[in-house]
């Protein structure tokens, strides 16, 4: 039996045993019935185990090259490196749908036997949900909308190869698993609050029991989307980490939603409000999955430049329309049950901040979503065809996004409720301070467009607040428990993680931030065609082109400048190139990149003389700061990871200690 | 020193780095060239502007783009011939006048509406409120710890 | 309430017209373009010709039909739309119907090459700074514009062109120049 038989006919027993899980999860919730849960639990078990083994099959089947399979002889080649062979298990429309179902059905049996064990009734609603969706994606692979194991009736010598640039960089074994981690985690929080509003619990029990599973979709969202910003920036070739382009909206419209959420969520927890706004808010999260995956798999929304429609387009759509009919439904049939016990706060609490903040999250998402979709109705009203791309969403979610920034600094150092003129004074004396000193800080090396300028100056303020929090942690740890600097500093973020990590995020984005304000207020570009020897001076770079080359490898031929670039410090030997591969009729700029926690130098070859390679066109662009937004990807990462694991359990003292502190004084 | 002061002092040298990071100046052509490119579309990409667009059509524009600001042609002008040839299509920010106007509408009505909305349910009075919950969010805390109490025993 | 049900009416609203938009978007075709020069005169231009024999200017062609085709070697469906362009050529060779291939960014050696090898007759020329193309709205090549006796642009092919749709937009113009 061949890799591509047993990957087939795991997902097929796969899809029976979902099918079955789905009945037997309903039943057990309707009759709370043991045995039958039992069943349903073992079902998701060994899907899940099935659904690993086909995309292992398929794995295999990329690895050794069997053209035999379609999607192996379309997204495959002899020459393919090994590495780049598996991983192109998410480089096209099924491989993609696979991967996407196996972290779908891990969710599943996660929940089959973690989930129910707590919480036995709403976690088995919440499993039969999820087996609903599991259903669903067996069923597009294992028809023919997306299967991946489709068959060739005559295996062709050699296959075309993975699309050229996928294969160009090591970063996409990264970066779409760790998206598709946080697409599908988001089904978790969505199963529940589908589940409590079907049992028509009223309470925010669902939302304990997926705060965990929220906060890491959320985190693995963030990250992919950074990596992802991080893989154009290395692959595309002109310099830029965001384009605005349909994809990446995808990407960033339910991470904007859920931030809201991972927000709202604490004034619920903390005030017993906002109930039926933080329903609305997991089930929007997980709508825009789906919508991100339509608009990127279906090819409405694409360029000049896209061919087929895939037959899985319609069959996403009624997913999605479905998934919006089910949930709206459910929430405006169950939103009399879900009261908010009183009013909100002070404009200056707590609260009230998270509130605006969830307003403009919602704008920014809307914008986006607008933003992507117009295009489309304005064609289909009145046949005029525009476009809308970055200087528009840059013109409504930089204002937005200082806003947040702002926000991001005021809100945790209001107390819940309300703040006293003297809290205000105590808690934002320092931060303003820092904010004057951003601003001139900007001004002082360079940066002087305005919203770079108030991002410096916010970013100040906000991470002064930051610093303020953790000296009074530290400081109270070590008054009340006699503990060292470091210690009482680590056990803030063991103790506190959900606290004091989401401080470390805030910083993340900060620097993210400004790295963004950074690298758009002041790359500097320049052009030249240069014979060999000669040099093209930027910002205080000097760019000398050695030699123009071609390279010849197995899978792809290039052409390569050896450039030598000296100046402000740097020295360093760049190689940017055009690789032709055989399966692609233009050839891929490859930049030649140097990294640096000052300027990033980013080099192209746009042009070079096919004959006797006698000169080349270099185009250099120098970009401050860019660096610093990988690193403040890994700075939300690991702050993420702070608020996300638990807590050792506590002996004495329930209240957390920063906040007995600071109340003390 | 009294915070006040302070807290005065930095908000009015964050006003003077702000003022003076907005105040006017004089546009060079190299701007105005980038203005205008990074608003055109480059026709044969995804969705990348010329400005950044490596493509030798990208190219070809930003040299047409300098040579219009060359000859003293207005933005305007410079637009209006590009609009000719490609239609609204070549630009990346759809024009605020006309039909499209409704993308740059409907974001900010929304974000009024939603201030609207939010400040509508804040307590009027803007002075804190004393340090006890009130009935209604005892009885929430009551339910809560019940429930826990449930969930552990 | 009466908040609260206008907020769920909106709701409701608006995931309809996410909805229909999404399936609207079904039957877009995405390479139908429809850009501003159509119906309006021919932008002008004065281009040399590949061989080097002197200059083509449109406004010399007035009264005739054009068939004015952007190609290049480097395009794989200018080779695939060649022989159509070929054999159409040949069928209007001796009527006023003006055939004019435009090379579209390349070095003219290339371009004079390729016009050789391909044996197209008609006049070509060269677009050395691609001005010509940005005039008219081009995307890529290959495309194709139709002009008029007029000097108005009636039509416009993006992508390889078939012999039908040539032969039909060429009698289509020819008609209206005798009335």
């Amino acid at each position: 039996m061949s890799a591509g038989d047993l990957g087939a006919a795991a997902l097929r027993a796969a899809l029976f045993l979902s099918l079955w899980g789905t009945g037997a999860a309903i039943y057990a919730a309707w009759r709370r019935d043991a045995r039958v849960l039992a069943s349903a639990r073992v079902a998701a078990g060994i899907a899940f185990g099935l659904v690993v083994v086909a995309a292992l099959s398929m794995m295999f089947a990329l690895a050794t090259h069997d053209f035999s399979i379609l999607y192996v002889a379309e997204n495959n080649a002899r020459e393919t490196p090994t590495f780049y062979s598996i991983i192109s298990l998410w480089a096209a429309l099924e491989g993609s749908i696979l991967l996407w179902t196996a972290i779908l059905a891990g969710a599943t049996a996660f929940i089959a036997f973690r989930g129910t064990l707590a919480i036995p009734r709403l976690a088995t609603t919440a499993l039969a949900v999820m087996f609903a969706m599991l259903t669903f994606f067996l069923l597009l692979i294992t028809t023919p909308a997306a299967d991946p194991f489709a068959r060739l009736a005559v295996a062709p010598d050699n296959g075309n190869g993975p699309n050229a640039l996928l294969q160009n960089h090591p970063l996409m074994a990264l970066h779409p698993p760790l998206l598709y981690l946080g697409y599908v985690l988001t089904s978790v929080p969505f199963a529940y609050a589908i589940a409590s509003l079907i049992l028509g619990e009223g309470g925010d029990r669902w939302l304990v029991a997926t705060r965990r599973f929220a906060l890491v979709s959320w985190a693995l969202l963030g990250v992919g989307i950074i990596a992802g910003a991080w893989w154009s920036y290395a692959v595309l070739g002109w310099g830029g980490y965001w384009a605005w382009d349909p994809v990446e909206n995808a990407a960033i419209m339910p991470w904007l939603t859920s931030t809201a959420y991972l927000h709202s969520v604490m004034v619920e927890e903390k005030r017993s409000l906002l109930r039926t706004w933080n329903l609305a808010l997991v089930v929007a999260t997980f709508a825009l999955t789906i919508l991100g995956t339509f608009l990127t798999r279906s090819g409405v929304v694409n360029s000049v430049h896209s061919f087929s429609l895939s037959a899985i387009g319609p069959l996403l759509l009624g997913y999605l329309v479905a998934i919006l009919v089910l949930s709206v439904g459910l929430l405006l049939w169950r939103s009399a049950r879900l009261r908010d016990a009183g009013p909100i706060g002070a404009p200056l609490s707590r609260e009230a901040i998270f509130l605006f903040q969830n307003v403009l999250f919602m704008a920014a998402t809307l914008t986006v979503l607008l933003g992507t979709l117009y295009p489309l109705v304005a064609e289909a009203i009145s046949g005029a065809q525009l476009s809308i791309g970055g200087p528009y969403f840059d013109r409504v979610e930089i204002p937005l996004a200082l806003a947040l920034l702002f926000l991001m600094g005021i809100g945790p150092q209001l107390p819940w409720h309300g703040a006293s003129r003297a809290t205000l004074e105590r808690q934002f004396t320092a931060p303003i301070v820092a904010a004057a000193a951003g601003a001139i800080a900007a001004l002082v090396t360079g940066t002087t467009a305005l919203a770079a300028v108030l991002t410096y100056a916010l970013g100040a303020f906000v991470v002064a607040t930051v610093v303020q929090e953790f000296t009074r942690g530290v400081r109270a740890r070590r008054t009340l428990h006699g503990e060292g600097g470091i210690a009482a500093f680590s056990n803030l973020l063991r103790r506190s993680g959900r606290r004091y990590g989401g401080y470390v995020v805030h910083v993340g984005i900060v620097l993210v931030a400004l790295a963004v304000a950074t690298s758009q207020a002041r790359t500097v570009d320049a052009e030249q065609t240069l014979a060999p020897g000669e040099a093209l001076v930027v910002a205080g770079y000097t760019v000398r082109l050695d030699t123009i080359r071609p390279v010849s490898e197995p899978q792809r031929d290039s052409i390569v400048a050896d450039l030598v670039v000296t100046g402000n410090g740097a020295s360093e030997h760049l190689r940017p190139a055009l690789v032709q591969y055989p399966n692609s009729a233009a050839a891929v700029g490859s930049p030649g990149i140097g990294a640096g926690l000052r300027d990033d130098l980013y080099t192209i070859l746009a042009a070079y003389d096919q004959r006797t390679f006698s000169w080349a066109t270099i185009r250099m662009r120098v970009i401050p700061g860019v660096s610093w937004l990988w690193l403040g990807g890994a700075v939300v990462g690991i702050g993420a990871l702070i608020a996300a694991l638990p807590a050792p359990r506590r002996r004495t003292v329930r209240m957390p200690v920063a906040e007995v502190a600071v109340s003390a004084k | 020193m009294n915070g006040r002061v302070v807290i005065a002092i930095a908000l009015l040298a964050l006003a003077a780095a702000l003022v003076f990071a907005a105040r006017p100046h004089d546009v060079t052509a190299d701007e105005r060239i980038d203005q205008i490119t990074t608003e055109l579309r480059c026709p044969v990409c995804q969705g990348l502007s010329v400005k950044d667009s490596t493509s030798e059509t990208a190219r070809q524009m930003r040299d047409l783009v300098a040579q219009r600001v060359r000859e003293g042609k207005s933005n305007a002008d410079i637009e209006a011939e590009f609009r000719a040839a490609y239609g609204d299509w070549i630009f990346l920010s759809p024009p605020v006048a006309s039909w499209s106007g409704l993308v740059w509408l409907v974001p900010i009505a929304a974000l009024g509406a939603g201030l609207v909305l939010v400040t509508g349910r804040l307590r009027s009075t803007d002075t804190p409120q004393a340090a006890g919950p009130s009935a209604s969010e005892v009885a929430a805390l009551r339910e809560r710890v019940a429930r826990e109490e449930a969930a552990e025993g | 309430m009466i908040l609260g049900r206008v907020v769920r009416v909106a709701v409701v609203v608006a995931i309809l017209g996410l909805v229909v938009t999404l399936a609207l978007a079904f039957r877009r075709d995405p390479h139908d373009i429809r850009t501003g020069t159509i119906g309006k005169p021919a932008p002008g231009f004065t281009l040399e010709r590949l061989d080097g024999s002197g200059t083509v200017a449109l406004a010399d062609l007035s009264g005739k039909v054009v068939v004015m085709n952007f190609f290049a070697s480097w395009c794989l469906p200018c080779t695939q739309e060649n022989p159509t362009l070929v054999r159409v050529y040949e069928r209007y060779r001796a009527s006023d119907v003006v055939m004019l291939g435009v090379n579209y960014q390349e070095s003219r050696d290339n371009g004079l090459a390729y016009v050789r090898r391909m044996g197209m007759g008609w006049t070509t020329v060269a677009d050395d700074d691609g001005r010509v193309a940005l005039s008219y709205g081009v995307f890529g090549p290959p495309e194709t514009f139709f002009i008029g006796p007029d000097g108005v642009i009636a039509g416009r092919h993006i992508g390889p062109i078939d012999e039908a749709t040539l032969v039909t937009a060429i009698e289509t113009l020819r008609a209206r120049a005798v009335r």
